[in-house]
């Protein structure tokens, strides 16, 4: 049990004919500790009160989560299964009727069964997400390739963490978001943050954050925005989008010249540093400056701050991961701490801010197409094989690898996947290069979306499936920590609404799979299965009982059995997960952006998150404070940019690239570089900023260059002038 | 119970408006925020800060009530107009130097922060200092707001602040921006 200086002993206020269920936000990977405030009478949610007593969050929550409770008894709730008979009507919201779960499932095991009869099991496909708990997350893998025997399952992550996971693995050998505990963050030093809009996506870190410059410490960001954290930052490296990596090695090269690297850390525990020392030598802070549009000052004084600091900490997140080289930008980054060995003990290391609920949790347990529960490899029949016993099959019986979320539209296209099971996830807005995917969701011969909301990618569905929210049901989700935590159920499921994991296991029994659900009768039942499946593993969650974490304010993993209290800072024995015991120092080329400017499409397009909204914005547009704050999205333009496009303050202009366009209201501020604008990703239908996106994957982590590709602006009159001509 | 008081730092925010969510929240704030948060210069950069009630030891808004609706909490609480009172004539949203008290046109009826009193009554801290992700707002004991103005040296030769308020002395304590002024780094 940590507890620091920002935790106080606070009662919580209790209304009559109340009572309040200690449970964590459904949004993002802080997983904020929250009370929801139930009514006894009608035994349903009404309201939100802090919990004082989470030490992560100490009762700070932002707005989405002071609000998260109005998702639940929400008019826009999907009560009962829904059927669309008229397949013309696809991509729309019309045409659904209500029908009962009999019909729906009968439905869906008669296409399911009709079509691999006639295409092979590989026709279907399951693509699922991670903002739900392990055990949901855990029962999908499973679903996936027992009850429907597919190859194909993969996950949202691939838009989210998955450069993280790729990176972290290859410099640590494993792939924890965090080495550290967050009640470590504040005590540190210096704090260098890469491509993380903290403020707005990760808001109750910041008095963590703000906390180490009020003890002299420093704060370094890395951002082509002046974000609200960047603009108090002790240095801001302001560079173009997608030229992480030029930075990381130009650091890096400054660190080494410098004299802060430590040679025994560097020699004892890590293999590949000679290597990386002569790759980077080119990366002076001229070359560095040339590539990424940084002052050399800059760069200069950030590794002299970085070097000098008896403790710090290496954080990053979507900005520098969701790109072409996200993987070689987490590696890159991850060299700053190797070299100078400020990890492997308290107040120093590396982290990634999670971006769902479950980014982390969701991962490991066997949603990507190639792992297995406890970061197994799906390729490893060892790994195969002790799965196979847990879940009682044979190792023939086990699909092959499959493919990463966007290929799997691509697949789509061509027709070798006929059919989706989507749960979770919202692609029709989150995924990249959005003209092709929603053609690809369009052409499917059958359907089936599992939703609570009726979302822009259920409008492709032919069945949608209603599913609790998270205050409906319990289990465990692993935050941004990697402690294991647990939500607990507030009230019954609304309507015929029903958690997944059920939801899964009924579906199973309909296709003759019965015998390996059909002991799965709650969530809890779920968890113990999943427990064991994941046992062995490296992302070992055996111990970590739900008494335990309620016990011990959460367990971070690995945590192997019931002695075990979980592994809170990682590599304190400086032994790292690769078979030798030590980490990689990664040499990295640079490449820039998959898509460069040039005279047609001049600027450089980003994108990400305003702090009123999680993700597709399927729940948050919802929720009227919210919606209130930001009801549509916006294209932030530099005053000079704008006087050069006659662009005025809130005029509704055309951002095009070469695979899409959308109209946006400008937005001007000071706060982004000239050659850069950027929107955020909310939205949908015509206002989704990814109709313009890149399909740029990353050869390892197979993540899309979000963040950066070439677009160019014009005013809508002359869009409309050249219509006409 | 040590009596504590919302302090705001407001450097520190960060414009979540996590406040003014959870204002709503408070037991007898009818699902209407109270308070406010500013774009400092929205066209330049994100500074922003919260506008909250400052709750003055002698509130204008009160004085200017003609129908006694604004009565002042023994914590020091400047209340939300007393709805068999408040005659709607709005005299206290022109006195107020700060703008805070709001107006419901529809219930002829002023509505302002009253800083959560079914929370702050006792010792609770209210929702908008509660659930702040930047600690802009804080609960604190006059001791640790010492502490904290002897930690932030603003008089460093180059800044001074006229008088140790704004407008009047007011319950709740304002560090003005410059906190990170006469912090002395590490190394």
């Amino acid at each position: 049990m940590q507890r620091d200086k920002f935790f106080k002993e606070i009662e919580n206020v209790r209304h009559p004919n109340e009572t309040l269920v200690k449970t964590h936000c459904s949004y993002c990977g802080m997983q904020c500790g929250m009370n929801l405030r139930v009514n006894t009478l009608t035994n349903k949610i009404i309201g939100v009160e802090p919990r004082y007593d989470w030490p992560v969050t100490v009762g700070k929550m932002c707005p989405k989560g002071v609000t998260a409770y109005q998702q639940t008894n929400h008019d826009d709730r999907i009560l009962k299964p829904l059927i669309r008979d008229d397949a013309s009507l696809k991509g729309t919201k019309e045409g659904f009727r209500e029908a009962s779960w009999e019909e729906a499932y009968d439905l869906i095991a008669k296409k399911f069964t009709e079509m691999q009869k006639q295409y092979g099991n590989d026709t279907l496909s399951v693509f699922s997400g991670v903002s739900m708990t392990n055990e949901k997350c855990y029962l999908t893998g499973k679903f996936a390739r027992v009850a429907l025997g597919t190859r194909y399952i993969d996950y949202n992550g691939r838009f989210c963490m998955s450069s993280a996971a790729g990176g972290f693995l290859r410099s640590f050998g494993v792939d924890r978001g965090s080495t550290l505990p967050w009640t470590d963050i504040h005590e540190t030093d210096c704090l260098f943050i890469a491509g993380s809009n903290t403020a707005e996506c990760h808001p109750t870190s910041m008095f963590r954050v703000w906390n180490v410059q009020e003890r002299g410490g420093y704060i370094i960001v890395a951002d082509p925005r002046e974000t609200p954290i960047a603009r108090r930052a002790d240095v801001h490296l302001d560079l173009k989008p997608g030229t992480d990596l030029a930075l990381a090695n130009g650091i890096l090269n400054l660190l080494i010249q410098n004299g802060y690297a430590d040679e025994e850390f560097v020699n004892q525990h890590t293999n590949g540093f000679e290597e990386t020392k002569e790759l980077v030598k080119e990366f002076t802070p001229e070359y560095t400056s040339e590539l990424t549009g940084v002052a050399p000052e800059k760069i200069i004084k950030a590794a002299e701050i970085y070097g000098k600091a008896p403790n710090a900490v290496v954080m990053f997140a979507r900005g520098i991961e969701q790109q072409h080289k996200g993987v070689d930008n987490v590696s890159g980054y991850t060299n700053m701490a190797l070299v100078t060995g400020k990890i492997g003990r308290p107040k120093s290391g590396v982290a990634t801010f999670t971006g769902q609920g479950n980014g982390q949790g969701g991962r490991e347990h066997g949603q990507k197409s190639d792992l297995l529960p406890g970061y197994r490899k799906i390729t490893n029949p060892e790994h195969v094989k002790e799965v196979c016993q847990v879940w009682g099959i044979t190792p023939d019986e086990m699909p092959e690898p499959g493919v990463s979320a966007y290929e799997m539209f691509e697949l789509m296209e061509e027709k070798t996947i006929r059919g989706l099971y989507l749960l979770c996830s919202n692609p029709a807005v989150s995924a990249p290069n959005l003209n092709f995917v929603r053609k690809a969701l369009k052409g499917l011969d059958f359907m089936v979306c599992a939703d609570f909301y009726l979302s822009e990618s259920a409008e492709f569905a032919d069945v949608v499936l209603p599913t609790v929210t998270w205050s409906e049901d319990e289990g465990t989700v692993t935050n941004l920590e990697g402690r294991i935590i647990k939500i607990n159920k507030a009230q019954e499921p609304l309507g015929e609404s029903k958690p997944d994991w059920q939801i899964q296991a009924e579906l199973a029994e309909r296709l003759g799979k019965g015998k390996y659900f059909s002991h799965l009768k709650t969530a809890k039942d779920v968890a113990d299965e999943f427990r064991l499946a994941s046992k062995g593993g490296y992302a070992d969650y055996y111990g970590a009982t739900w008494d335990k974490i309620d016990k011990q304010d959460g367990v971070f993993w690995p945590c192997k059995d019931e002695n075990d209290q979980g592994t809170p800072h990682m590599f304190l024995d400086k032994k790292f997960y690769h078979p030798d015991g030590k980490a990689k120092i990664c040499a990295l080329p640079y490449r820039p952006p998959a898509e460069e400017p040039d005279e047609k499409f001049p600027l450089r397009l980003t994108t990400g998150r305003v702090v009123y909204h999680y993700l597709s914005g399927n729940q948050t547009r919802r929720i009227p404070f919210l919606r209130d704050m930001c009801p549509e999205p916006f294209v932030e333009v530099h005053p000079e940019t704008a006087a050069k496009y006659k662009m005025e303050h809130e005029e509704r202009v055309r951002l095009f690239t070469r695979r899409g366009e959308a109209i946006y209201k400008v937005k001007i501020t000071e706060a982004i570089r000239k050659d850069t604008v950027f929107v955020p990703y909310h939205f949908g239908h015509e206002q989704s900023i990814n109709l313009l996106t890149i399909a740029a994957l990353d050869p390892i982590s197979r993540m899309p260059e979000f963040k950066a590709c070439a677009a160019q602006l014009e005013k809508v009159e002359n869009a409309e002038m050249k219509k006409v001509q | 119970m040590t009596k504590k008081r919302l302090y705001l730092e407001l450097e520190n925010c960060i414009g979540c408006r996590s406040c003014l969510a959870a204002c709503t929240q408070c037991g007898g704030h009818e699902e209407r925020n109270r308070n406010y948060v500013y774009d400092v210069n929205p066209l330049v950069n994100r500074q922003t800060m919260p506008l909250m009630c400052l709750h003055c030891v002698n509130p204008a808004c009160a004085r200017s009530c003609p129908a006694q609706a604004i009565q002042i909490h023994e914590t020091g609480a400047v209340l939300s107009a007393l709805v068999e009172k408040c005659i709607g004539c709005q005299n206290c949203t022109i006195a107020c130097p700060y703008g805070i008290p709001k107006f419901d046109t529809e219930q002829n009826l002023m509505y302002k922060c009253d800083l959560c009193i079914d929370r702050t009554k006792d010792g609770i801290p209210p929702m908008c200092a509660s659930v702040c992700p930047s600690n802009t707002l804080q609960w604190l004991t006059d001791e640790e707001i010492e502490n904290k103005k002897q930690q932030f040296n603003l008089d460093n030769g180059k800044w001074v602040t006229s008088l140790p308020y704004l407008e009047g002395e007011t319950n709740v304590k304002v560090n003005l921006p410059g906190i990170l002024q006469g912090v002395t780094k590490l190394f």
